[in-house]
């Protein structure tokens, strides 16, 4: 080996020669000396921005019925919505008067932040009645003498949260502020610091990976390294170096590895500069960082291989740059048509949620689309379109009963949470060909719909809003018919004539009742049956336990067992309290509930899996989920006390109780997309590869059996691309995917999902990993094998 | 007899093309055989395209012959054994320009597997051998054609090879580098290297070269030692001549004519005539010893007083313009000589493929 040592330590001479690495050199240092001075702080979160108001709707609701509602004057409600500007309230009053007014979030924003300061607003004894967090509760505990001008901010904004429960997106309690020679950056993130080290290695340590490594590096290295060959061809070079007893294959390859230096050499500078600084900075000591060094240098190869066939071919650099540039603009079309593909055509039809009457399907899509399986043709029937601009939300369907689906459609549901205008529940009726037909006008801001018994209940984030069963299926309006009695357009409609005489009497009983169902509350079809006393605060999860005729429901660390035998709609009693339980640590952290029999099984991030007793909501047991693994969507498996956990990497996994300690077991499912549990026929519905269902029953000893194989025929654009992008994309190095590969390596996950919403609401990201690795590896292997073979074969 | 140190048997290599208008062979080399031997300067010569470097290249298997076979020390030219045991400088030494003499060195040395202390020592040796001792450390960008020369010597003999291949090695060397290359040429011979010395200065080659092959149109036109390759039979006899009776004037002005009649129209005479009438200076092309004794004889016969009388026999040089052809001897310096293609074309080959 020591002769092709010698021809690889010769290139590091070479490079080390070359005018052009020391400019790179110095362009480096430049670019992290200019980077060295960043710095940051940890600083309490405390200022409002509107963007931290998740639900306008509501906000406008509460603080309208705090204004108006006399009951509320001293409430800690009543004693926010005091605070709001003058111009503010006007508008305010208006919204209690069923006025459609649209509020100014900023101004609210600035209203909240400017009582940061003055907490005249605040009442001790108002405030008892709210839910206060822990943080809170500690801090009040802190004497007012005692506590430091931060720490009563953040007191503060936490009073005027507590006061407005459901409104605020949940935000961690404390934010990054970045700095630049010690001045700070004009906005602050609030985001936590280990947000922080998540943003930086997704996507701040793959954005300079794509661009500063990736694109600026490569280019610099192919400008460089492209006449090595054609050089070494150069009969006084070439035949001396021929002459010498080596391999000709080898000494190829040796100059193959020894071109690799320059990027090398530039390449470490640059990463152990970032890492340095991120860690010396910014506290982000992340030793995966340098894995970009390897990433880039193969990266380069990819380049470098196809360089060097043409140099061979040709003897001629500028050919060899020229054709490289060439590939890489072709690689980089195909990267893109490739993405849009993904993005466009494949990630929208996956399957996000299922429901299933007899051999029908109906699914709701990740592209906002909801579909019906014709079983005639195989293929899907689209009932409701995709929302190019994403925003509308598809409420999961459910089958009410035999030939009887129902959904709902939230206009805007994406980015608010009570989304805009009225909300139907949409019946899909076998009789009427699963036609949409609008049924029972649904409480605002309902997501999710369970089915317990003969009731219908709906989930928002003002209580658990039920109807009976019976009603739901019995409820078919005409399409142009509104009742409009609990829409906000109907609310102005119904006011108007009375706005402006004073909230008093029948007049302001109307007011509250519309103010209410602003809010999401109870209708004339829907009776909240959440016990008062209970508040729901993202993130709100709701399961039913039948076996104890109970749902459980989870709101913010809190986990509460309602019994359903005290709940009588003609009576308007709710549901009771069983069992009450606090969990501390991160209660704002993602969490996902499943129940199953009498157990349930509690999913937050970054904390172990939960088993709890649902009888008394004792925890039996706890289970550590693999280092950054993130669980999507978690499904009890009929009263077996087992559960589906499915995470984002899209891989199934069994979870059951042994001997008192939870076992975790793969289930051989990949690429999936969505799990449910049918009763009826007692099955696992296992949505895999974009829009493929598996019916798969689960035995005791957690062996699978399939019982139905859905596979529906793919058309259109999807044909398109299974049948010329994606061998395409197969055939081509897929370079642009190699950043992905980085920020799986950087953050040490394979995927994540974005939104701390519902699971229907969250964008699973899965990070290709395999694919360039071993499409750029194939690649690699067949350029040098092809220039082995002309190299050896041919007469210089 | 002692086993030849190269043993080349019927080698042939035919370049192939292809091109739009069809494809094309070209014979470079075409069933060339010879054998050099222990201790020999064996020098190959021949006009340009004549497929010396093509030889040179088989023989260091660069170039894969087309068929024929070749020996080195016993081995098949192009395998590692056997071209660990050669050295070869050239024709126009390429060093990467991040180099200085000594790296060079040390980087030719690695990849000839020598060891670290054994490349300096050697390295110091070459260095005050070629020349270049004191400007090891000076980049091969500042260095003149004959130093990179000398360089080129220099890393040919670094791991004491046992057969030197030399192309062209004192091109680009002012007469004082020729000299000194040619001695360490002797000096090498002397030691019992054998050296392949392919060069186009005729005059070097005779010098230093024990064995001559010639080559053209890739054939070998002549092989042996240069006294061998002269032609015996074939000599040109200058006799000068004092006339015992002054030539008529009309015979001066055709005095070869004049002196061929005297010589029975029997051989080809070129006669000179000084200032000074009564000396001529002949020169007869003669074939056979028994001639200059009729031609002596014959002057004597008329009274002639011969004053100088010489048999010059054939030069390196007239035996290469014989051998390869009047036309090709033109080549030689001056434009690349067409070569013979299978098409029945005629392509000129500035230098072999």
């Amino acid at each position: 080996m020591k002769p092709y040592l010698a021809v690889v330590l010769d290139s590091f001479h070479s490079a080390f020669s070359s005018r052009v690495l020391w400019i790179a050199i110095l362009a480096i240092w430049v670019f992290l000396a200019g980077l060295a001075p960043i710095g940051y702080r940890e600083v309490y979160t405390t200022e409002f921005r509107w963007f931290d108001l998740d639900n306008g709707t509501q906000l406008k609701a509460m603080l309208a019925r705090g204004l108006v509602d006399p009951n509320e004057k001293e409430t800690a409600l009543g004693r926010i919505a005091q605070t709001v500007p003058e111009e503010t309230r006007r508008s305010l009053e208006k919204v209690a008067r069923g006025e459609n007014i649209r509020i100014d979030l900023e101004k609210l924003s600035d209203s909240f932040n400017e009582s940061l300061d003055d907490e005249s607003w605040y009442d001790e004894k108002a405030w008892e009645s709210t839910v206060r967090l822990k943080e809170l509760r500690e801090l009040d505990e802190i004497p007012d003498d005692e506590i430091s001008e931060d720490l009563r901010r953040r007191r503060a904004r936490l009073r005027i949260e507590a006061a407005l429960p459901g409104v605020f997106a949940a935000m961690s309690s404390r934010s990054i502020m970045l700095s630049y020679a010690g001045f700070d950056f004009p906005a602050m993130f609030a985001i936590s610091k280990s947000q922080f080290g998540t943003v930086v290695n997704q996507f701040v340590v793959p954005l300079i990976t794509s661009w500063l490594l990736g694109f600026a590096l490569i280019f610099l290295g192919i400008l460089v390294t492209a006449s090595i060959v054609p050089e070494m061809l150069q009969p006084g070079s070439l035949h001396l170096l021929l002459s010498k007893p080596l391999s000709r294959t080898m000494l190829l390859l040796a100059k193959f590895v020894g071109a690799l230096a320059f990027v090398l050499i530039c390449v470490c500078q640059l990463v152990i500069g970032l890492y340095l600084i991120a860690g010396l900075r910014l506290d982000l000591w992340n030793p995966r960082i340098l894995w970009c060094i390897p990433v880039s240098v193969f990266l380069f190869a990819v380049f470098y291989s196809v360089s060097m066939l043409a140099g061979l071919r040709w003897r001629s650099s500028i050919l060899a740059i020229g054709l490289t540039c060439i590939f890489g603009a072709v690689v980089l079309i195909i990267g893109i048509v490739g993405g849009y593909f993904d993005g466009s055509v494949r990630m929208p039809d996956r399957i996000s949620r299922m429901a299933f009457d007899g051999d029908d399907v109906v699914v709701s899509t990740r592209g906002g689309e909801l579909k019906h399986l014709d079983p005639e043709t195989n293929e899907w029937d689209v009932l409701i379109e995709r929302d190019f601009r994403r925003s509308d939300l598809i409420v999961p369907p459910v089958r009410l009963a035999e030939g009887q689906i129902a959904t709902a459609k939230i206009r805007n549901g994406r980015f608010n949470l009570y989304g805009t205008g009225s909300l139907d529940l949409l019946m899909l009726r076998r009789e009427s060909e699963w036609e949409l037909e609008p049924g029972l006008r649904l409480p605002n801001g309902t997501r999710r719909f369970l089915i317990c018994d003969d009731l219908l209940i709906g989930v928002n984030n003002a209580g658990l809003m039920a109807t009976p069963l019976e009603k739901a299926i019995s409820t078919i309006r005409p399409e142009d018919e509104d009742d409009g009695d609990d829409s906000e357009e109907a609310a102005e409609e119904s006011t108007g004539s009375e706005s402006t005489g004073s909230a008093s009497g029948m007049a302001a009983a109307a007011w509250m009742r519309d103010l209410l169902r602003m809010q999401g509350g109870a209708t004339d079809s829907f009776t909240n049956i959440l016990p008062s006393g209970i508040t729901l605060t993202e993130p709100v999860r709701v399961e039913h336990l039948p076996e104890l005729d109970s749902l459980v429901v989870y709101s913010r660390g809190r986990l509460v067992r309602l019994s359903l035998e005290s709940v009588d709609l003609e009576q308007k009693t709710t549901a009771s309290t069983e069992a009450d339980l606090l969990l501390e640590d991160e209660n704002a952290a993602r969490s996902l509930l499943a129940a199953s029999g009498r157990s349930l099984l509690l999913s937050r991030q970054n904390e172990p899996l939960q088993w709890f007793d649902a009888d008394d909501l004792q925890s039996k047991a706890t289970l550590e989920t693999e280092a950054g693994e993130t669980i999507v969507s978690m499904k009890g498996i009929g009263q077996s006390g087992r559960f589906a956990l499915l995470n984002t990497d899209g891989d199934l996994s069994l979870v059951s109780l042994r001997d008192g300690a939870l076992v975790r077991e793969p289930m051989s499912f990949g690429d999936v997309t969505a799990v449910d549990y049918l009763s009826d026929p007692g099955v696992l519905a296992i949505a895999h590869h974009l829009d493929r269902i598996d019916w798969v029953k689960v035995g005791e000893d957690g062996s699978l059996t399939t019982v139905r194989e859905i596979e529906p025929a793919v058309s259109g654009w999807r044909s398109v691309d299974r049948y010329a992008i994606t061998p395409l994309r197969t055939l081509t190095p897929q370079t642009g995917e190699l950043s992905d590969m980085v920020a799986a390596l950087v953050s040490g996950k394979s995927s994540f999902a974005i939104g701390q919403g519902q699971p229907d609401d969250q964008e699973v990201v899965q990070y290709k990993i395999a694919r360039p690795v071993l499409s750029c590896g194939v690649f690699i292997v067949v350029m040098l094998t092809l220039s082995c073979v002309y190299f050896k074969r041919r007469d210089f | 007899m002692t086993a030849p140190i190269v043993d080349v048997q019927g080698l042939h290599k035919t370049y192939r093309s292809f091109s739009l208008k069809g494809r094309k062979n070209v014979n470079a080399v075409r069933g060339v055989s010879l054998q050099a031997f222990p201790g020999e300067v064996f020098g190959l010569l021949g006009p340009n395209g004549a497929g010396k470097t093509t030889l040179i290249k088989m023989l260091l298997g660069v170039v894969k012959p087309s068929s024929g076979s070749a020996e080195i020390f016993g081995q098949p030219i192009g395998s590692s054994s056997a071209r660990a045991r050669v050295g070869y400088l050239p024709e126009s030494l390429r060093v990467d320009r991040h180099h200085t003499a000594r790296s060079a060195l040390r980087y030719y040395g690695r990849m000839s597997n020598m060891a670290a202390d054994q490349i300096h020592s050697r390295s110091d040796e070459l260095l005050k051998l070629v020349g270049l001792e004191g400007r090891d450390r000076e980049s091969v960008r500042r260095f003149s054609k004959g130093m990179y020369q000398r360089l080129g010597l220099a890393q040919a003999l670094l791991h004491d090879p046992d057969l030197l291949v030399l192309d062209e090695p004192t091109d680009g060397l002012d007469p004082v580098g020729r000299n000194e290359v040619r001695k360490v040429i002797d000096r090498l011979r002397d030691s019992g290297k054998t050296i392949f010395l392919n060069s186009h200065i005729l005059q070097e080659v005779e010098l230093v070269c024990t064995r001559v092959a010639i080559l053209a149109k890739g054939e070998i036109k002549g092989i042996g030692r240069i006294d061998e390759l002269s032609e015996n039979s074939d000599s040109r006899l200058q006799v000068d001549v004092h006339l015992a009776e002054t030539l008529t004037l009309e015979d001066q002005q055709t005095a070869s004519q004049w002196w061929e009649q005297t010589f029975e129209q029997r051989f080809a005479v070129q006669a000179d005539s000084p200032a000074d009438p009564a000396i001529q200076h002949l020169t007869i092309e003669v074939q056979e010893r028994p001639e200059i004794d009729w031609i002596v004889d014959r002057i004597r016969a008329r009274g002639d007083s011969i004053t100088r009388l010489e048999v010059r026999r054939e030069s390196l040089e007239e035996a290469f313009m014989r051998l390869v052809g009047s036309n090709e001897g033109v080549a030689v310096t001056a434009s690349p000589a067409p070569v013979a293609v299978t098409d029945s074309t005629t392509v000129p080959a500035a230098k072999e493929a």
